[in-house]
């Protein structure tokens, strides 16, 4: 292995570890997807073209397995785990309830389609371009836009349905 | 209908519409109070989801991801157990170490960076076919290379220095003044990112030469040992986009990339899980990603 692969992949961790976490929504399950990503990147290193842009690749491997997974097993997550990770019990009040606020963007996201949900992660929260969503995706720019355009629409609504969101909501992004 | 029209303004908000369709939108929004309901109501939503997982990005990696990454963990296995989480990656991070060179040296590195004139950033990336592109890639790495010697060796300057580092517009109480004043000489206006989260104050700025244009040098100190003194570079550049890439020159770590006309580079003896996690503070402020 190349030192500046290496070096490639280390940059690119932390941006793989929250894709990932959006993808499976459980902090364990992310990390070991990540870590399976790594080591397929690294048996399949001669494939990457040098030009391209390595971040999209790996993106492309941490979906490609994620993807595996699920069609194998249900991985999805029961509601709150992520919370519990998370919670301690000695949080004020105020951000007690800006991170149960935030739990409930989370708990939507983990509601959307696995489709819709990665076209979301990749571009409203890794900021790839539609193009480049596509690409990692491998669909037309179009499904991308359209799975998207669902997608914000669906967390909105879904937000907008919880109990008191909308006020809980604007505390967490006050915080 | 409504399909397409939500379609359109989530590219809107995205940025991802042409001007004239991008125009056809603002026309709508301006006559359709609705329409301007939905779409900050959009924009709300994307940014709680931008803070769900703001936190991710800092967050100490786990050894078994470095190892892992490094190609130091065994190929995988059907039911292989994944190693568990021993230690944070935070442990592993040496102090920062200070430079003894002399004055001299410093001062002739200096002049490397100040009067280089040929400096680009990030060229090596662009996917060049054929012989004449070899020897373009080859010539555009060199080229590369010398900036980030360059970028290295004022970083250098900076540890040196210590508390007083070289910098041509000290940070006043208001370090806006300082960007004002360094914006003056540069092509387009310098944003001022606030790292305090992480610790790093803002102490000055100083002009250097990037791509054969005058850019920003942003200097940032801390007392965190594990982060050090940071020198974040920013120009004007022609060159297509890249994303972050990562180089290093002896104990100096680079991570550099390049967006909309914008070249950034972030310098520092900073393991590089923090100097990802920064860049990824700074593309976030300054609309860089």
């Amino acid at each position: 292995m190349s030192a500046r692969f290496g070096d490639q992949l280390i940059a690119v961790l932390p941006r793989l570890r929250r894709f990932a976490r959006g993808l499976s929504g459980s902090i364990a399950d992310a990390d070991d997807l990540v870590q399976a990503a790594c080591e397929r990147a690294l048996a399949r290193q001669h494939q990457f073209q040098e030009g391209t842009r390595f971040d999209s690749w790996m993106f492309r491997i941490v979906q490609t397995i994620w993807i595996d997974q699920v069609r194998s097993r249900d991985v999805r997550k029961e509601d709150g785990d992520i919370a519990e990770d998370r919670l301690g019990s000695d949080e004020p009040a105020r951000r007690v309830e800006a991170r149960l606020a935030l739990d409930e963007v989370r708990r939507a996201l983990d509601r959307l389609p696995p489709d819709q949900r990665m076209a979301l992660l990749l571009v409203t929260v890794e900021g790839l371009s539609y193009k480049e969503a596509a690409e990692v995706v491998q669909v037309p720019v179009g499904t991308i836009m359209s799975r998207l355009a669902r997608a914000r629409i669906a967390l909105q609504l879904q937000l907008e349905a919880g109990n008191g969101g909308r006020r809980s909501t604007k505390n967490a992004a006050a915080q | 209908m409504q399909q397409r029209s939500d379609d359109r303004l989530v590219a809107y908000l995205d940025g991802e519409l042409e001007v004239a369709q991008r125009r056809e939108v603002e026309a709508w929004l301006d006559a359709d109070p609705a329409a301007r309901q939905r779409m900050a109501a959009l924009a709300e939503s994307a940014h709680l989801l931008h803070l769900v997982f703001a936190e991710a990005i800092h967050e100490p990696l786990p050894e078994r991801l470095i190892a892992a990454a490094r190609g130091e963990t065994a190929p995988p296995q059907a039911g292989a157990q994944i190693l568990p989480f021993r230690r944070r990656l935070g442990a592993q991070i040496a102090a920062p170490r200070r430079w003894r060179t002399g004055l001299p040296v410093a001062a002739s590195l200096l002049g490397l960076l100040v009067g280089g004139g040929v400096a680009y950033l990030g060229v090596g990336k662009v996917a060049l076919d054929g012989a004449a592109g070899k020897q373009a890639a080859l010539e555009a790495t060199a080229v590369n290379n010398l900036w980030l010697d360059n970028a290295a060796g004022y970083f250098k300057l900076v540890v040196n220095a210590s508390d007083s580092p070289p910098v041509d517009i000290p940070a006043t109480e208001d370090p806006r003044e300082a960007l004002q004043k360094i914006s003056q000489s540069l092509p387009q206006e310098v944003r001022l990112p606030d790292l305090k989260p992480w610790g790093l104050s803002f102490r000055g700025a100083r002009l250097v030469v990037e791509e054969g244009r005058p850019a920003a040098a942003l200097i940032y100190t801390t007392d965190n040992k594990a982060i050090g003194s940071l020198g974040l570079i920013i120009g004007s550049s022609k060159q297509p986009d890249i994303s972050p890439t990562f180089d290093r020159r002896q104990d100096v770590n680079l991570l550099y990339w390049r967006h909309q006309g914008r070249a950034y580079a972030l310098v520092g003896q900073a393991d590089i899980g923090y100097l990802w996690g920064i860049a990824n503070d700074v593309a976030w402020q300054l609309d860089a990603v």
